[in-house]
């Protein structure tokens, strides 16, 4: 264990090992995610640390869980018996986008603080609070779009990482509701930061909504407040900062 | 609850749980929930936050089941990973952190009782993780398994161990090496 430096084909390994284990700062632990997604043979060194460190766990002795956490499960799973559709594929859409990961918040800090630092006054009774989402692309999940709302001054920031448009398609950005079912904001700019202001309805429901989503609809078209017409492309779960 | 499940038993109900099978999710929850609520636990240390965390893990797992390869992984290690996984990067995603106890206290929580595994997982995986640990240096021992319960960074445990971070990568990364070695002779 002194300085003789590590062999150069160990470093991988090496590498992949500080990934399970999860040690790695932040930007290191990106970039490293971003290699686990493109290069199989380190996404398979990644998963056999895993398994090896994951024994450890069989220290921790089991806890059980309260009553209600299985029926939420349960309720989130349950396919929806109804013809509609659109419907079915937003309760479908929803349940996988509570299970996403909570991605790198901290990013999004950044660049919030970059163009406008967003006051935050803890005198004020009514405190806004910052809601972030890192919205990822449904094909293959990488991180898209990041997001920020201040439920104080109903301003939206929206800085895509990814150029959204696929072809001739326009990005909408919708709000997944609490009890289901989604709402428009409007189209936005799928390859640049914007910033808007959203109306005192809007801004209620971006105060409320669990997730946020981006569908690309086609040139010239609106679709109805409640039901993207064209393809998700993004989504995020949508969570205080 | 608590069922006792052998790990091939185990392997089968969450292949049919990648088959949409909702009878068989169940079976993996029960058989599995404490375990890795105890996992959530170690690094979230509040209760309501670690269930959270847990829910979306079964979500989690509900959805990728059909990608479990019982050839490849053990099912319970492939869930702890999921778990430890989601718990560190809510950990990490609340800045500010919320760690409602001290971290000494928090090991209190899940270490009270000993163990009785839900799940039987064969016993030599775990002694040979234990003597391979045996021959790291105690502090690079105690950083790794740290890392793990915690789900720390580098940072915070050269800090905790008033080194340099490099100094702490160093131990790690070389102490990693030597465990793999150790494990796959």
């Amino acid at each position: 264990m002194t300085d003789t430096p590590i062999d150069p084909s160990d470093q991988d390994r090496a590498l992949a090992g500080e990934l399970a284990l999860r040690v790695l700062p932040a930007e290191e632990e990106r970039a490293a995610r971003a290699r686990e997604r493109s290069d199989p043979a380190f996404a398979a060194e990644v998963e056999a640390w895993s398994q090896h460190l994951a024994t450890f766990a069989e220290e921790i002795a089991p806890v059980t869980p309260s009553s209600g956490v299985w029926p939420r499960v349960e309720a989130a799973i349950q396919p929806v018996a109804n013809d509609n559709g659109r419907v079915a594929f937003w309760r479908t859409w929803a349940v996988a986008s509570t299970a996403l990961l909570a991605a790198s918040v901290a990013g999004v800090a950044i660049l919030l603080a970059r163009p406008e630092p967003a006051p935050i006054a803890p005198s004020a009774p009514e405190g806004g609070v910052t809601r972030v989402a890192t919205l990822s692309l449904t094909d293959g999940g990488a991180p898209a779009v990041a997001l920020a709302y201040d439920t104080a001054t109903g301003k939206l920031f929206i800085a895509p990482t990814t150029a959204l448009s696929r072809g001739t398609g326009v990005p909408h950005l919708w709000l997944v509701k609490p009890e289901g079912g989604v709402q428009l904001v409007g189209a936005i700019d799928g390859s640049a930061t914007s910033r808007r202001t959203l109306t005192a309805l809007l801004a209620d429901e971006a105060g409320q909504a669990r997730a946020v989503a981006i569908s690309l609809e086609a040139p010239g078209h609106t679709p109805g407040a409640d039901a993207p017409d064209g393809p998700v492309v993004a989504t995020g779960e949508l969570q205080p900062l | 609850m608590n069922a006792m499940l052998t790990r091939d038993e185990l392997a089968l109900a969450l292949g049919r749980t990648g088959e949409g099978d909702r009878r068989a999710f169940k079976i993996v929850y029960e058989a599995t929930s404490a375990k890795l609520l105890g996992v959530c636990l170690r690094i979230l240390a509040d209760r309501q936050l670690a269930e959270d965390v847990l829910q979306d893990t079964y979500l989690a797992v509900w959805r990728k089941a059909s990608t479990f390869d019982a050839t490849r992984a053990s099912p319970i290690t492939w869930l702890v990973t999921i778990a430890r996984n989601r718990s560190i990067d809510r950990l990490r995603s609340a800045a500010p952190m919320r760690r409602s106890v001290p971290v000494e206290d928090a090991h209190d929580l899940a270490d009270a009782a000993p163990l009785a595994s839900d799940v039987i997982e064969t016993t030599d995986e775990v002694g040979r993780l234990n003597t391979c640990l045996e021959t790291l240096e105690d502090k690079v021992r105690t950083a790794i398994r740290t890392a793990f319960m915690e789900g720390v960074t580098y940072d915070a445990l050269a800090s905790r161990e008033n080194v340099p971070p490099g100094t702490m990568k160093s131990w790690i990364r070389r102490g990693l090496l030597r465990l793999r070695s150790c494990l796959e002779t």
